[in-house]
């Protein structure tokens, strides 16, 4: 692998940098994609996995907006089995009369939805509470959207897995130490894989698609972009509350959407500017919750009194555009799509930055960063990823067994009982999705993310885990690894009947008393 | 309703208690919710001629000038129920001893004095000992838990509800 080269080299598999791999393989270059931890370890994996028909922009980006609902449209039909089409609602409470939210805004709102594209349509409240039982009652009005529920995680490993069906390499646990700089010329990047081996690769283009982690990147080379580190934390509830997504149709604020996300649902977020410094270690605050558990109820009332499974907190890459907003956060900070060319920007050539953005426009941040970089190496090949169906990853696991395939999920091959995760899942996802550690298999399976956040599956998924890594002696640590990470999202919400959780999984774990896969 | 002994909660610890006050023949009741991390073999204390009373958990207790004077059950509804002396084994956070919000720790029943601080629930490490597992009512030298400040003289706590 050493001293490899390669057409164009993607830093950062999130959905953005795996989207990016994929169009390039798609367009025949030879492509490497690499990622310090595993993907959809950065924002990607940490926001609300809410797939915006764009309405929440209609009124103050129409830009945005536009984008968010053709990019919507196209990532339902490439990749459905991503998508949830549970629809959405923005619903107006008694008091944003008051605040200039009424149904005079509601009319503005739905008037620039159907500006932007957006198929927007006001309901009756009486209506609309039939619709989405679990709605704040006092609602009077509502408006029906095209919003939908995606998984990030699947989204990306789907990108990552069409990236290499189509000779894309991609590497994983792999670390940019440094830009390799010739001149004025990006010439490939030095690395560290597994094990502190130190790779070198080479290509005419090098594309950023790191996220906030970028910023960091770029400095090594001297090169300044004003980025906003945006801190948003959510809150995942124990079960589905909603059938929809929720919104509040009001300008954005704190904590006022609702996704409902396979088996629970994840309120959020609030938006703090946060020192680079701090990306890598986030920590929910109390305060934080107080404001989600506040604002949220008024989304759906029934939330106040449902168990919080555990708080998370991402962090949005936005790019400063000069005109600042009210807050500090960088809710006024754009959105938008932000693909740097450095050579005419910085005047150093063989670099692209792709940020800003979003989950729900990630293929036309892909698109649009592949564009440049087939401009810079004099390709001449159209961008097929609007059109062209992703691969269904998790389809080729157990639980959705085509006939043929080998082994089929029975009770006692079951590893997680929550998100239904059987031994073939594991055997495939340790072979084919380059799984090392039960946070991978998370991404890739859903394996201990259900409601019993692992309390009763980590033994086992350990064990099986690493029967199939061939290193069985590594379990009890791989077991900690994972427990703890669960831990650190329950500690911010560690009361009610999320602390009698606690308290459950400390006996599990410490006092060994037996379990079963019936409890 | 009147007994020798009345033990709030079937856990083992309960259970324990329950089979002691059997000894020499006292009447005891054992008011087990039936939903246990244990596995819990109930037969010795009917055996021992103990009143089970399974499926059912206190809803109220009353403490006047430092003594129980009575508590009530969902089952039982209105009935007050009484006896010299009370044993207290309601666990901790997933038993319902203790209950906990964002505001603080109380003990449900009799609203008895929890000692537990204000922050620092919590170590980051899972497997280091967890500040919160040691939270619980406080007691004195003979297990007696305080109500403001004083120790109630007919109720005794024991098992995982007890500090420390």
């Amino acid at each position: 692998m050493k001293n490899e080269d390669f057409d164009v080299i993607i830093v950062g598999g999130g959905v953005t940098g795996a989207g990016t791999a994929r169009d390039c393989a798609l367009r025949g270059l030879k492509t490497l994609l690499l990622e310090r931890n595993d993907i959809a370890t950065g924002a990607t994996g940490r926001n609300h996995g809410l797939l915006h028909s764009g309405a929440r922009y209609a009124v103050a980006d129409s830009e945005s907006a536009r984008e968010c609902i053709i990019e919507n449209s196209i990532i339902k039909r490439i990749a459905p089995h991503c998508v949830d089409k549970t629809g959405g609602l923005f619903i107006t409470l008694p008091q944003d009369v008051d605040a200039g939210y009424g149904l005079d805004y509601q009319a503005k709102f739905i008037q620039s939805c159907r500006d932007a594209g957006i198929h927007a349509k006001a309901i009756d409240p009486a209506q609309a509470r039939m619709i989405e039982p679990a709605v704040n009652p006092d609602i009077i009005g509502a408006v029906k959207v095209p919003d939908a529920s995606v998984d990030p995680f699947r989204l990306c490993a789907c990108n990552v897995q069409d990236a290499r069906d189509h000779g894309a390499t991609v590497l994983t646990y792999t670390s940019i130490t440094r830009l390799l700089k010739e001149g004025d010329r990006i010439t490939g990047v030095q690395a560290k894989g597994s094990g502190g081996v130190s790779l070198e690769f080479r290509a005419p283009v090098t594309v950023l698609a790191a996220g906030i982690w970028s910023h960091g990147l770029l400095a090594q080379v001297g090169i300044d972009i004003e980025m906003v580190a945006s801190k948003g934390s959510l809150l995942v509830f124990g079960h589905r509350m909603s059938r929809m997504v929720i919104n509040r149709c009001r300008k954005s604020a704190d904590a006022d959407i609702l996704v409902p996300g396979e088996p629970v649902s994840i309120l959020g977020t609030t938006s703090t500017k946060v020192p680079f410094e701090d990306c890598d270690r986030l920590r929910v605050t109390r305060e934080e919750v107080e404001l989600l558990l506040r604002e949220g109820s008024a989304l759906c009332p029934e939330l106040a009194q449902t168990r919080i499974i555990r708080a998370y907190a991402g962090v949005r890459p936005l790019v400063s555009t000069g005109s600042s907003g009210s807050d500090g956060g960088g809710r006024g900070a754009s959105r938008g799509i932000v693909c740097l060319d450095h050579e005419a920007r910085d005047g150093v050539k063989g670099l692209i930055t792709i940020t800003g953005g979003k989950l729900t426009t990630y293929r036309l941040m892909a698109e649009i960063a592949t564009d440049e970089v087939c401009r810079k190496l004099g390709v001449k090949r159209h961008c097929t990823t609007a059109t062209k169906r992703l691969p269904d990853i998790v389809g080729r696991l157990s639980r959705n067994l085509k006939p043929g395939r080998p082994k089929p999920l029975r009770e006692d091959d079951m590893v997680c009982q929550c998100e239904r995760v059987g031994l073939a899942d594991i055997h495939y996802a340790v072979q084919e999705l380059g799984v090392k550690n039960l946070e991978d298999l998370r991404r890739r399976t859903r394996a201990g993310m259900g409601t019993c956040q692992g309390t009763f599956c980590t033994f086992r998924t350990a064990d099986a885990l690493c029967a199939e890594l061939g290193t069985p002696h590594e379990a009890p640590r791989l077991a900690r690894e994972y427990v703890n990470e669960r831990w650190k999202g329950m500690m911010p919400v560690g009361w009610g009947d999320t602390l009698r959780e606690m308290e459950f999984m400390q006996r599990v774990y410490k006092e060994g008393r037996p379990y079963s896969y019936e409890v | 309703m009147k007994f020798d002994v009345i033990v709030i909660g079937g856990g083992s610890a309960g259970l324990e208690a329950a089979l002691a006050g059997c000894a020499d023949g006292r009447r005891v009741a054992l008011i087990a919710k039936g939903r246990s991390l244990e596995d819990i073999d109930y037969n010795p204390f009917i055996s021992a001629g103990g009143t089970l009373m399974m499926g059912d958990c206190v809803t109220e207790g009353f403490i006047e000038q430092g003594n129980v004077t009575g508590i009530r059950t969902e089952n039982l509804g209105p009935t007050l129920l009484t006896a010299d002396k009370y044993i207290l084994a309601t666990g901790k956070f997933f038993g319902g001893g203790l209950v906990a919000d964002m505001s603080g720790i109380r003990e449900p029943l009799f609203a008895l004095d929890v000692q537990y601080t204000a922050d620092g629930w919590f170590d980051v490490d899972f497997f280091a000992p967890q500040p919160f597992m040691s939270f619980g009512v406080k007691t004195d030298a003979e297990g007696h838990p305080y109500k403001d400040g004083v120790p109630v003289a007919n109720l005794v706590a024991v098992g995982d509800i007890c500090a420390g």
